[in-house]
């Protein structure tokens, strides 16, 4: 193998000595095969009750209306379609993780690619439950559907942008989830092998017989990179349909040709937002640091540079746009937006998308873990904002000022948020029990090649250019998980 | 090949034994217990045969039960024989009357659920205020009484009776006066069974006294031409008026008659004729007369009598030493003389004044221009008000001193509208007999100790006299809901009179009086709603007060109330004097000018507010000698600086459940003249607006000219040069064979009173949202009427938001746009590619349907809508406790039309052309074998304007109203731009400036 040894030029994608494949096994199974420690307990609670909250809150609307919540003549949309854009938006990066960095061979996805899928599918599920609360008749949500009927067999509108969200989200739920499980497979069949008992059963029947023979690795690999290509259309026009609810429309604000592409750009940066935010957390407190690098955490905040500063220019773009078009409603949108009654949203969004992210430039702080963790979490907030600005600074004064109000949330409206969110954890915090967080077997592949070790041993060898070696030893100085002495000898 | 191999089975086989042969021969080896399961021991074992019939029994038994729930009871009677003249989803209208003007009242399976006005009628020609369309749910008031009251306790009539007859007797023996305190009496039947009464009891005293009173008025004509009359003003031949602090308009004598003369001058047809008459407005608030006037000075009550005064030195030439502090008023006094002048014959001034010194000062101008026997007449009076405040004064004064004996309320509420309640109360004490003929016990009935309920006007029989030469007739067209009978009716009973009940007696008096002279039959009558005799011939009229003497009394008078902020009380159109309180559609009709519902506030000018150091919505106090009340301040452009208008007719105590409490009572205001002082309280009172942006940014959606513009261009402002706005398919074309359903709606007819919204609401069922949900933005009115202003400052009219926020000026010079604004019925409409079930379609008759069973409510339509006309069901508002307004009632329910669903709690709703009426009149055509005609199908927001603004018909006809007004110069399309081919046209406001430099 060794003619087969990858460059010592790029950086470790697993660091830590004497890995093996079982080492891997029990670490990645260290959280699903044991008790969970406190610091799950006291996160599992805390996501509980704000799944209580949601419960709750959601209840409440159906009992007594949509009118619990802020909306009025004017806003018909606010924190709801604000939130399910946001959901949607996070799930991104799971799927462009999974399938488009699968595509082009990135190897450090194999880190990261279950628990940022696990979080999109999470995410769609929030995006969904928006999608049947917001509407005043819940329990025909399923209208929208092209089901058979008998209602005279009354079709769904097939020029509704909402039709094609439903069609967008359903499909990229199921193909998501597919991608997912497929993957899951010889991981949980790696559990089954290991367990005893009723959970032999479950995960034996979860397995769906994997036998690990070659026929069965060589099918694996080809329903991936199947299931990667009908993936990677969605990650562009999910949020592409998503955007057009607002680009078909004739809102000023709203009416925008540009909101394909910065809709998804705004996704993906959204998503490694959200994956970084989960990812800083899960590895310390499942002792992942070895699978989880500092190269990953580093390549996700260059990613989120890059979009964020695409959605930078598409703000300014906007600007420019209604400024250029001449057109007085669409001038005075974005006129409002700035110094309008909402012109502390827009300077949030700002902030927190355009700004704050340029900070990565500076290498010491895209590899600074505690500021890493902080930007992601801003870059949510901006983003969530970005979909507040989008859809009630455009809605609250559009084309006659009799019309114009204010939307002030209720109690309701936060609460649905921050309950949803309570959901999402718990069912992560879940996830993380009862399934590998990292891709046991795709970790497997990168021991031989891309694993601090086996440069290390290359190194040791001494086969290698002084220069290049030297290189290779400078670039782990950002690795908190890697003992640096270990390379003051070789 | 012949196989001789052999297979077998077993050993057993194989050896062929006797015994595998003998078990060989049965189907099954072992014999099965088939006999045993049927026995005894199938049923002994751990699960028999029977058994599980029975769980299967059971268990059938208990999903079924568990699947049944109480279906709900709806109880109906049906017709068991059906009463000749209904026929169940057939309307009847019958004629009858709502102060004084004929109307139509629509009644469906026996009960009254619409009123329209009486086309044929001269004084309304089918149309109608915001309060008679609102009248048919005082019907249905929950607050009312359902049996008469003695002692505060539930009796039957007899028991009232002879408590009335013994009081009444007690007091004519003593030689006490028995008082029957009315509001104006116009009913000639009822005015007779007073004199039978009279009769009866020679010591009665009928007292007439309004809430609001035009005795001054009254008292000048009597002064300057020994007429004590209304006199009946002719706008519709003023080419030139100018009023002070008269609202006209909308809520002084008679606005729905004078909002129909004034708009004939300037309407489409008298702009086509060239023809626009020029109109003034003095005043201090900005009234509904004030946002249309071409020229508007703002004036502090004081300065009202000073400037009649310089006006009438202008006319007569005389000077006056009186001065108006006023550099604008002075100019704009002296221009205004000169215009008056010049149309000597043609000209209207007007006064909102009770004074009668001042009304004299106006009659002196009026005398001067000419106007007597041309714009006013004296000989066909109105007998709308003609009650007078000084002889219940007078009352109330014998009243304290005991000499009442007896004293009864017709139609009148002293203890809530008289300025002097607390002295009134105090005085009724003083009195042994006190009965109400109240239909609730509201505040002057809980006074008194019966309560005689007397019969809502849709369940009585009656007439009456509004103007001279006019006589209308009222009649049931509901049996009497609850135990109450006609307080005409008591009177006659408790004066034996041989004539017992009322009907006969309206026909008797009817026959007598006035039938001979009109040449019509009782049953004509009926019929026809009306009768109208010929008018008097007018007759030279000299003015023959003193004017010196009058005008040294104003002066000294306006001089008496300059000291602090002056105090300016009027009228909202809403609710008037306060009578119909109880009325949700009235308490939710936003106020023609500051879209406030559900409040009375203090009106204070934004520029002055904020010299006092007051924000919008704070609390004050405002306080006279004698009374103080606390109220949110309302900024309202166009107020005169240091001056603050408060509404009458709010703050009701004992009206019912809706309108207790709303608001605050300003009638104790009227006792003192004028000055008050405001001092900020602690606390924040949001008031609940329909409207809170109140400029149009200078957007193309108001279109605009001056008359000279007009006459040079008349296409001049509206975007319209000739041609259609030019619009762009992508797809082809849908037909329309059959109808095109459109509308045209004319800003410069356009007032802006809201009768079209309650109208609206009334016809298709429109929920009543409560003060809380306005304040939410959430009304529910499908068609709204958007007002802007425009500041005219620094020399231009100013509408932008971040202009308006610098102007220096004092914000009194304000022009004011009325913009209905409806579902616009899109040919391309947003709201439709967008529904993802298709709930909201295009007709082929170029409506936009909304199919409320197919609508998930996803609101994503109302978002797309760029006129925001959707409006959702945010709660079940027929279904909720906590919108007790009207629709969760359910004898309130009784009003509602029955061809109208009520809408489901999560669907969208707006306007739908009033599509029941179209499928009607459809309906009607094709049973009659004919098409249908122009007119023959009106929208019921169309029908009552009173300004005849909105004008709907059918586009395919070329011969239409609508399609000749769509034709007309000024017509523009809102948001035209767009492409989304609104059905409904515009057409551009014209204002006859010449003043603006004032």
């Amino acid at each position: 193998m060794s003619s087969h040894n990858e460059s010592i030029l790029r950086e470790p994608l697993i660091t830590g000595k004497n890995i093996t494949y079982a080492r891997i096994t029990e670490e990645v199974l260290w959280p699903v095969e044991n008790k969970p420690n406190k610091a799950w307990w006291i996160g599992f609670i805390v996501a509980a009750m704000g799944a209580s909250l949601w419960l709750v809150a959601v209840g409440y609307t159906f009992w007594n209306g949509i009118g619990s919540w802020g909306l009025n003549k004017t806003v018909g949309w606010a924190w709801d379609i604000t939130g399910f854009v946001w959901w949607v938006g996070i799930g991104h990066a799971g799927t462009l993780i999974s399938a488009v960095l699968l595509l082009f061979r990135q190897n450090w996805r194999n880190s990261i690619n279950r628990s940022a899928e696990a979080m999109t599918i999470f995410a769609v599920i929030c995006a969904a439950t928006y999608v049947v609360s917001h509407m005043g008749r819940p329990w025909l949500a399923y209208w929208p559907l092209p089901l058979p009927n008998q209602f005279g067999s009354l079709w769904v509108n097939f020029n509704s942008p909402l039709v094609w969200d439903v069609f967008a989200i359903s499909t990229y739920f199921s193909v998501s989830l597919v991608f997912w499980y497929v993957g899951l497979l010889p991981d949980i069949a790696t559990i089954r092998d290991r367990a005893t008992g009723l959970r032999r059963r479950i995960y034996s029947i979860m397995s769906f017989g994997w036998t690990g023979s070659v026929k069965t690795w060589q099918r694996f690999e080809i329903v991936s990179l199947v299931l990667a290509g009908v993936s990677t259309p969605l990650v562009l026009s999910v949020h592409t349909i998503v955007s057009m609810d607002f680009a078909t429309s004739v809102i000023p604000g709203w009416h925008t040709t540009i909101f394909p592409p910065y809709f998804v750009a705004g996704a993906i940066f959204s998503g490694f937002a959200m994956v970084q935010t989960l990812l800083l957390i899960t590895r310390k407190v499942l002792g992942l640091e070895n699978y989880i690098t500092m190269f990953h955490i580093e390549s996700m905040n260059k990613i989120i540079v890059l979009t964020g500063s695409i959605v930078g220019v598409a703000y300014l773009t906007e600007l420019f746009i209604a400024w250029y078009s001449g057109a007085e409603y669409e001038q005075y949108a974005f006129l409002n937006r700035i110094s309008g009654p909402y012109w502390w949203a827009y300077a949030i969004m700002m902030t927190c998308n355009v700004i704050t992210p340029q900070l990565f430039w500076f290498e010491k702080i895209r590899t600074h873990i505690g500021i890493s963790w902080i930007l992601s979490i801003i870059v949510n907030i901006g983003m969530w904002f970005e979909r507040f600005v989008i859809i009630v600074t455009s809605l609250h004064r559009d084309y006659l000022p009799s019309s114009w109000v204010m939307f002030y949330p209720t109690w309701v409206d936060i609460s649905i948020f921050i309950g949803s969110i309570g959901v999402f954890f718990t069912l992560f915090l879940l996830f993380i029990r009862v399934l590998p967080s990292v891709a046991m077997a795709e970790v497997r592949l990168l021991v031989k090649t891309s694993s601090e070790q086996a440069k290390l041993k290359l190194l040791q060898e001494g086969k290698l250019k002084a220069e290049e070696a030297e290189f290779y030893k400078e670039s782990l100085g950002k690795y908190d998980s890697v003992e640096q002495g270990a390379y003051a000898n070789v | 090949m012949d196989s001789t191999k052999q297979y077998w089975k077993g050993l057993d086989e194989r050896n062929n034994s006797t015994e595998f042969v003998e078990k060989n021969k049965h189907e099954f080896a072992e014999s099965l217990p088939i006999e045993d399961v049927l026995q005894e021991a199938g049923l002994s074992s751990p699960t028999p045969r029977r058994d599980f019939l029975k769980t299967m029994g059971f268990g059938l038994g208990a999903v079924s039960l568990a699947a049944c729930t109480v279906s709900p009871t709806k109880k109906s009677v049906p017709y068991l024989i059906k009463p000749e003249e209904v026929t169940a989803g057939i309307p009847n209208y019958y004629t009858s009357s709502f102060k004084g003007a004929s109307i139509l009242v629509k009644t469906r399976e026996g009960r009254p659920i619409k009123v329209e006005g009486n086309p044929a009628c001269t004084i309304n020609s089918g149309s109608l205020d915001a309060q008679a369309q609102a009248s048919v749910l005082d019907l249905y008031d929950t607050a009312k009484l359902k049996t008469p009251l003695l002692n505060g306790v539930e009796h039957p009539w007899e028991d009232i009776d002879a408590y009335a007859k013994a009081g009444l007797a007690k007091a004519q023996a003593a030689g006490k006066t028995i008082a029957i305190v009315t509001s104006t009496v116009n009913s000639p039947s009822a005015k007779a069974v007073i004199s039978s009464f009279t009769a009866k009891y020679p010591a009665t005293k009928h007292v007439a006294y309004d809430a609001i009173s035009y005795s001054g008025i009254i008292n000048a004509n009597k002064n300057s031409f020994g007429k004590a009359v209304l006199p009946q003003y002719k706008f519709n031949k003023a080419n030139v008026i100018v009023s002070f602090g008269a609202d006209f308009l909308g809520s002084w004598i008679s606005p729905l008659q004078y909002t129909k003369q004034y708009v004939s001058n300037r309407n489409a047809t008298s702009l086509k004729s060239k023809k626009m008459s020029r109109h003034i407005q003095f005043e201090t608030g900005l009234s509904l007369t004030g946002t249309k006037a071409d020229s508007r000075i703002a004036l502090k009550p004081s300065e009202e009598g000073i400037a009649l005064v310089n006006l009438y030195a202008e006319l007569s030439g005389q000077a006056t030493s009186a001065k108006l502090n006023n550099a604008i008023a002075e100019k704009a006094i002296k221009l205004v003389a000169k215009e008056l002048s010049a149309a000597k014959g043609t000209a209207l001034v007007v006064s909102g004044s009770n004074d009668e010194h001042t009304q004299i000062l106006v009659n002196a101008i009026n005398s001067l221009l000419g106007s007597y026997g041309t714009t006013i007449d004296l000989d066909n009076p109105s007998y709308q008000y003609t009650g007078n405040e000084a002889d219940f004064m007078a009352l109330v004064a014998q009243m304290k001193t005991g000499s009442v004996g007896a004293v009864l309320f017709l139609d009148s509420n002293p203890a809530y509208n008289y300025c002097d309640a607390k002295g009134f109360i105090d005085a009724l004490a003083k009195v042994a007999t006190k009965i109400s003929f109240s239909d609730k016990n509201d505040e002057t009935a809980s006074l008194c100790d019966a309560v005689a309920i007397n019969h809502n006007y849709l369940e009585a029989w009656g007439d009456s006299n509004p103007v001279e030469g006019y006589y209308s007739i009222i009649q049931p067209t509901i049996n009497p809901v609850y135990n109450s009978r006609q307080a005409e009716e008591s009177l006659l009973l408790w004066s034996d009179s041989t004539v017992k009940d009322y009907y006969t007696f309206v026909k008797a008096n009817w026959e007598a009086t006035v039938l001979p002279f009109a040449g019509k039959t009782w049953n004509d009558v009926l019929q026809l709603g009306f009768v109208s005799l010929p008018a008097k011939a007018t007759s030279p009229i000299t003015f023959s007060g003193d004017v010196n003497a009058t005008i040294a009394i104003v002066i000294s008078e306006s001089k008496k109330n300059t000291a602090g902020i002056e105090l300016h009380l009027y009228n909202s159109v809403a609710l008037g004097d306060g009578k119909q309180g109880n009325n949700p559609f009235l308490q939710e009709l936003p106020d023609g000018v500051s879209k406030v519902t559900w409040d009375n506030y203090a009106a204070l000018n934004p520029k002055y507010a904020q010299k006092l150091g007051i924000s919008e919505f704070d609390l004050v106090t405002l306080k006279s000698d004698t009374y103080a009340i606390d109220l949110p301040v309302l900024f309202q452009p166009g107020q005169a600086h240091e001056t603050v208008s408060v509404a009458l007719g709010y703050g009701r105590q004992k009206v019912g459940k809706v309108g207790d409490g709303v608001g605050k009572n300003a009638y104790p205001f009227l006792a003192t003249n004028a000055a008050v002082t405001i001092t900020k309280i602690e606390g924040y009172y949001e008031l609940a607006q329909t409207q809170t942006h109140h400029s149009f940014e200078g957007r193309d959606i108001i279109r605009e000219a001056t008359f000279a513009e007009y006459l040079e261009n008349p296409s001049h402002g509206s975007g319209n040069h000739g041609e259609k706005h030019k619009t762009y398919d992508l797809w082809k074309k849908f037909e329309q064979p059959g109808h095109n359903w459109v509308m045209a709606i004319d800003l410069n007819a356009c007032t802006g009173c809201g009768a079209c919204i309650v109208a609206c609401n009334a016809e298709n069922n429109v929920p009543v949202v409560g003060k809380d949900e306005v304040v939410r933005r959430r009304e529910m009115h499908w068609i709204r009427i958007d007002r802007y202003y425009s500041y005219n400052e620094e020399n231009k009219s100013i509408t932008e938001e971040k202009e308006i926020g610098e102007i220096e000026g004092k914000m009194e010079n304000v022009s004011v746009v009325h913009q209905p604004m409806m579902c616009q019925h899109c040919e391309h409409a947003p709201c439709e590619t967008v529904c993802p079930v298709l709930a909201t379609v295009h007709s082929s008759e170029g409506i936009n349907h909304m199919a409320y069973n197919r609508c998930v409510g996803t609101r994503y339509c109302a978002n797309n809508c760029p006129y925001k006309v959707r409006r959702f069901n945010w709660f079940n508002y027929w279904n909720d406790s906590r919108f007790d307004n009207y629709l969760n009632n359910e004898f309130t329910q009784l009003a509602l039309n029955p061809d109208v669903t009520t809408r489901f709690r999560g669907v969208m709703e707006k306007c739908s052309m009033c599509i029941q009426r179209i499928q009607a009149g459809k309906l009607k055509a094709k049973i009659d074998k004919t098409t249908l005609k122009d007119g023959d199908v009106k929208m019921a927001c169309q029908q009552t304007c009173p300004a005849n603004a909105i004008i709907f018909g059918d586009a395919n006809d070329p011969e239409s109203e609508v399609s000749i007004a769509l034709k007309d110069e000024r017509v523009y399309y809102v948001l035209e731009e767009l492409n989304v081919q609104p059905g409904v046209g515009y057409m551009t406001k014209i204002t006859n400036t010449g003043l603006h430099e004032a």
